[in-house]
């Protein structure tokens, strides 16, 4: 917590304990606003099925039940604890790659010269204009022929050569933060580029390698066209995977089931969220550097 | 994996000697960068650049999906020219839903970012559940719960209710439709706001410390300081929702079910494009009008980039 | 040495390899002794687990023989499997639906099922009508799951509130505006609606065409109707709208092709228009009692209604193992040790055999169904000529029409016209 009390601007106010009432009226509200969806889910999953669709927009369920709870969790042949665990290594295989392969990259985009660097640049941010969807087949022929279809290797394999363009275009904007003076200084005393960048580097910009890592782990956890698309066999579904195959909007779906297994989804990222954001707030200014 | 910048110009007598002298130069200055693209490189071209390359081919096809492709010529471009409403009003949609959503969205997340650098109480508690409609992303659920809050009956009307104004369904008007889908947008501003936070937090405290002592007001200080560092982080939000708003798939997909309705007034490019694709079975079509938002995308990204020399600051 | 030399050229074949692309084959080296067969469909996870139940019963009684099972939701079925169709790794057993059939069977994907007639396929109960449903040009492409008609589902309990008796089959189109304007008279309360707004129903508006003695569509593949026809089809619906005797234009454009947007489902109407097999699905989300009868009748007309399969089960053309495929279809749809396993989840059963056998251990939902089915029999004329190539797209045009008229952005009369020349233009580019 000490880290949070920083002396930061607009603090000079004559009514300290006045704003920051009035702050924490406004943020309070806001986060009704925010919370009201996984209110309304949480309602869902916990009224009968012939509740849900005809009732507007209250949030008190008429009736209690938690049937959708272990009706969703037990309903298919394999355990949606299963699921749970395949997202979890998924993801995290994903975010380790992720974050070390764009490291790398953006490192060699934002300090390092070389012949041709903005060409590489501008085609590593055209892969972020492309459409998916027209990539889809070319893509799913490159991973048949490789062997790669029913695992999951076209879903972690890629993180380790950073076609996330995204992840690159971020750190890059970060690095190019950091006081140039710095490695300067290094490279005068002889550091090799690699120290620079283990060194200095990565220690200085916890905060972006956190976001990255939230985003990362995040957005493969939410991920279904890469596991729908890849995956066929139930035992290698993630729980996206997982929550899709409780609706068919041609036919009978379990939507109390659904928004009950959604309600469980958000922990474990909610808590990813949560021990992550601890690094977002070191970095730079905690870490002790002046200039 | 050494490419030399210049011709070397040396000649006569020596010449070799110089040829390799200025290949070893040129190795040693472009070695590290290469060195660190490598894994990026192998993944360009191994697992990005042949399935870009198809799409490329395939626009110049029939490709029907479950046929082999014929290859015809620019005719799928031309008729995207001369010969298709829907591309024009896929057009018109998405370009109003960019121009709105992405300053809004923006404009929300440094605001909210900046209220919550201050040392205030339960910020880590804020700021997750600030974070948590993003969370949902693309679930099925936000179709229903869109519904709940902007159909007639919807809160949204029962709160208008409350000052005598009777709303429509916003969602369902072809004249409002698309504005629930920017709100959606814009609710979902948590990954723009991170990344302004970590941002603010790479913004050194003793250049704030020594601003104040100076006597520079809050607003000063945001002008002088916050903005000046923050603008590489803000030039990266700009890019990147704005290529994301022109991709925007998954909010018109999910709230309209897929069809872009009512009216086509949800019909997004991308939405329009998948539709085409897998749904009338024109693959070589929509490759087409993929790629035609790319140089659209990419117009607006190289203006952007050419712009940054007048307002984004990077340190060296 | 030498292997590392063919994957790296493989890999680079892969990643370059565009070339390729016309010519996609099948797989090479996955196919392994006995049969291997892949299975795909869509559904929920009771589909998922009935269906599970059944192949797994299969492979008992077939030694050497393996399924590998996958499904999904409707939305994300169909581009994955394009997407595996692209690919050249087609399923051998593949669920297919009424309207996409004609696409893939005349696409070649699926394999015509003529051959296997009599020896893998033991059909032949199912009649006429339900094999020549899941037919194209003369051959049939999928063996029947589930005998489907179009229809109407009503909420009665809301209709004996009114004081009105619910629609019930035989209730002619006139009979049905009035019934619905009276309802909208007395109506208290969220369900202030007697109908939801069938204008942008493509079904609807084909029953209502065929007993009329017209059809969306002529055997030449031309279309079945003229402007003055679809004018007043709008007209009909804009003055039911007009008089309060159906949804208004914003409930019902919230309908997105779901049951849990339809405006029945939502509270806002005592009656929707539905295929039969969604019944089950209607009544898991609402909480009324429902009942399902017919669509609307011309008096003295044809019948409109017609049988359509709701799904059927069809054999990919780079299917390996055919015939082992057209046995798991047959154990699957007429084989009681199968059949009875997947119940009526997908539909009332073709086979007569098996229908009796099930009638015994249905629901108050599934047996509506069935009984529905069997009481439609008069109602029910011959099938309609095939749509032509394109035809699909029709569907989201009318609807897009149905919203112009409705709110009111163009007349009965312009809509007509302008679904008319769209129907051609989309015909023309096939």
């Amino acid at each position: 917590m000490s880290n949070e009390a920083r002396a930061l601007p607009g603090q000079g106010s004559n009514h300290p304990y006045l704003r920051s009432g009035l702050l924490h009226c406004l943020l309070i509200a806001a986060s009704f606003v925010m919370l009201y969806p996984i209110l309304w889910m949480l309602a869902g999953s916990l009224r009968p099925a012939e509740d849900l669709f005809g009732g507007g927009a209250s949030l008190v369920p008429s009736q209690v039940t938690i049937k959708a709870y272990s009706q969703g969790w037990f309903g298919m042949q394999v355990s949606f604890g299963h699921f749970f665990l395949n997202s979890l290594l998924i993801a995290t295989l994903a975010t380790l790659g992720n974050v070390l392969a764009a490291s790398l990259a953006a490192y060699a985009f934002a300090r390092l010269n070389f012949f041709g660097r903005k060409l590489w640049f501008a085609l590593m941010l055209g892969t972020l204009m492309l459409p998916y969807h027209v990539t889809l087949i070319p893509q799913y022929v490159l991973f048949l022929k490789l062997g790669w279809i029913n695992t999951w290797l076209p879903l972690v394999v890629p993180k380790y050569f950073a076609v996330d363009a995204f992840f690159i275009f971020l750190m890059v904007q970060f690095f190019r933060g950091i006081p140039r003076q710095l490695d300067e200084a290094a490279q005068m005393d002889g550091c090799s580029p690699w120290r620079i960048y283990y060194k200095i580097m990565l220690p200085l910009s916890l905060p972006v390698l956190a976001t990255a890592g939230i985003f990362s782990f995040i957005w493969t956890w939410e991920d279904f066209f890469g596991p729908l698309i890849y995956v066929s066999d139930m035992s290698l579904y993630t729980v996206q995977l997982g929550l899709r195959s409780f609706i068919d909007s041609s036919g009978t779906s379990s939507w109390n089931e659904l928004f009950a297994m959604s309600i469980l989804s958000l922990i474990p990222i909610f808590l990813i969220f949560l021990f992550f954001q601890r690094l977002l707030i070191e970095g730079i200014a905690t870490t002790g550097m002046k200039r | 994996m050494a490419v030399s910048e210049r011709s070397p110009a040396a000649a006569g007598n020596g010449e070799s000697i110089a040829l390799a002298r200025s290949y070893r130069e040129a190795f040693r200055r472009n070695a590290p960068g290469y060195l660190f693209l490598t894994p990026w490189l192998i993944g360009f071209f191994c697992l990005t650049l042949g399935p870009a390359l198809g799409s490329l081919y395939l626009s110049l096809t029939d490709f029907d999906l479950l046929q082999a492709p014929n290859f015809v010529g620019f005719q799928n471009y031309i008729r995207m020219a001369t010969a298709d409403p829907k591309f024009i009003s896929a057009i018109r949609v998405t370009f109003l839903y960019v121009i709105l959503s992405v300053p809004l969205k923006l404009g929300f997340a440094l605001a909210v970012a900046m209220m919550l650098n201050r040392g205030i109480k339960g910020l880590p508690v804020y700021r997750a559940v600030f974070y948590l409609p993003s969370l949902l992303g693309a679930s099925v659920a936000i179709a229903v719960l869109w519904r709940q809050l902007f159909a007639a009956d919807g809160m949204v009307n029962s709160m208008l209710a409350v000052f005598g104004i009777e709303g429509p369904s916003w969602i369902s008007n072809p004249r409002y439709s698309l504005y629930t889908l920017v709100v959606l947008s814009v609710w979902q501003f948590g990954s723009p706001m991170i990344i302004f936070l970590a941002g603010l937090r790479q913004i050194p405290v003793d250049m704030y410390e020594a601003a104040s002592l100076d006597g520079a007001s809050a607003r000063r200080q945001f002008w002088k300081i916050t903005l000046p560092l923050l603008s590489p982080v803000i030039f990266f939000n700009c890019v990147i929702q704005t290529i994301e708003a022109f991709k925007a798939f998954t909010p018109a997909f999910i709230v309209s079910g897929g069809t872009g309705g009512p009216i086509n007034s949800t019909l997004f490019y991308t939405l329009y494009l998948y539709q085409e694709a897998f749904g009338n079975f024109r693959m070589g079509y929509a490759s087409a009008l993929a790629w035609v938002l790319v140089i659209i995308i990419a117009i607006f990204t190289a203006f952007s980039f050419l712009s940054t020399r007048y307002w984004v600051h990077y340190d060296e | 040495m030498s292997i590392l030399t063919v994957n790296r050229r493989h890999f680079l074949g892969a990643g370059l390899g565009l070339a390729s692309m016309p010519v996609w084959g099948a797989l090479p080296g996955f196919a392994a002794e006995g049969a291997q067969l892949r299975m795909v469909w869509w559904g929920s996870e009771d589909r998922a687990r009935r269906t599970k139940e059944a192949v797994k019963a299969f492979e008992g009684a077939n030694a050497g023989v393996t399924v590998a099972t996958e499904s999904m939701g409707w939305d994300d079925y169909w581009p994955r499997l394009a997407t595996q169709v692209a690919g050249g790794n087609a399923p051998d057993f593949i669920q297919m639906d009424y309207r996409f059939m004609f696409e893939y069977a005349r696409r070649g994907t699926i394999l015509p099922l003529d051959p296997y007639m009599g020896s893998e396929l033991k059909i032949a109960d199912f009649g006429e009508g339900n094999l020549k449903s899941c037919s194209v040009d003369g051959k049939l492409y999928g063996a029947n799951v589930g005998v489907n008609a179009f229809g109407t589902i009503v909420d009665t309990a809301a209709w004996q509130d009114a004081g009105l008796a619910a629609p019930s089959l035989g209730t002619t189109w006139d009979q049905y505006a009035e019934a619905c304007i009276a309802y909208g008279k007395v109506a208290k309360g969220k369900k202030k609606y007697a109908s939801a707004d069938g204008s942008g129903s493509e079904q609807l508006f084909e029953g209502w065409l065929i007993s009329r003695g017209k059809s969306l569509y002529k055997n030449d593949g031309t279309l079945g109707y003229e402007a003055a026809d679809a004018a007043e089809w709008f007209k009909y619906w804009a003055e039911l709208r007009e008089a309060g005797g159906c949804v208004s234009a914003d409930i019902e454009a919230l309908y997105k092709n779901t049951i849990e947007t339809s405006p029945l489902t939502l509270g806002y109407s005592a009656s929707d228009f539905a295929f039969s097999n969604q019944f089950v699905g209607f009544q898991k989300v609402n909480k009324p009692t429902l009942a399902l009868t017919g669509q609307p009748v011309v008096g003295n007309g044809k019948p409109g209604h017609y049988l359509k399969p709701s799904q059927m089960f069809s054999i990919s053309s780079k299917s390996k193992a055919p015939e082992v495929t057209a046995r798991l279809i047959n154990f699957l749809v007429r084989d009681p040790a199968g059949a009875l396993i997947l119940g009526v989840e997908r539909g009332v059963p073709a086979s007569p055999e098996i229908r009796d056998a099930l009638v015994p251990q249905l629901d108050a939902a599934n047996s509506e169904v069935v009984k529905f089915i069997s009481a439609l029999t008069p109602y029910v004329g011959t099938l309609p000529p095939a749509p032509p190539q394109g035809a699909g797209e029709m569907n989201a045009v009318l609807i897009r029409i149905s919203q112009e008229v409705a709110f009111e952005a163009s007349t009965p009369e312009a809509g007509g016209e302008s679904l008319v020349a769209e129907a051609k233009s989309v015909l023309k580019k096939g």
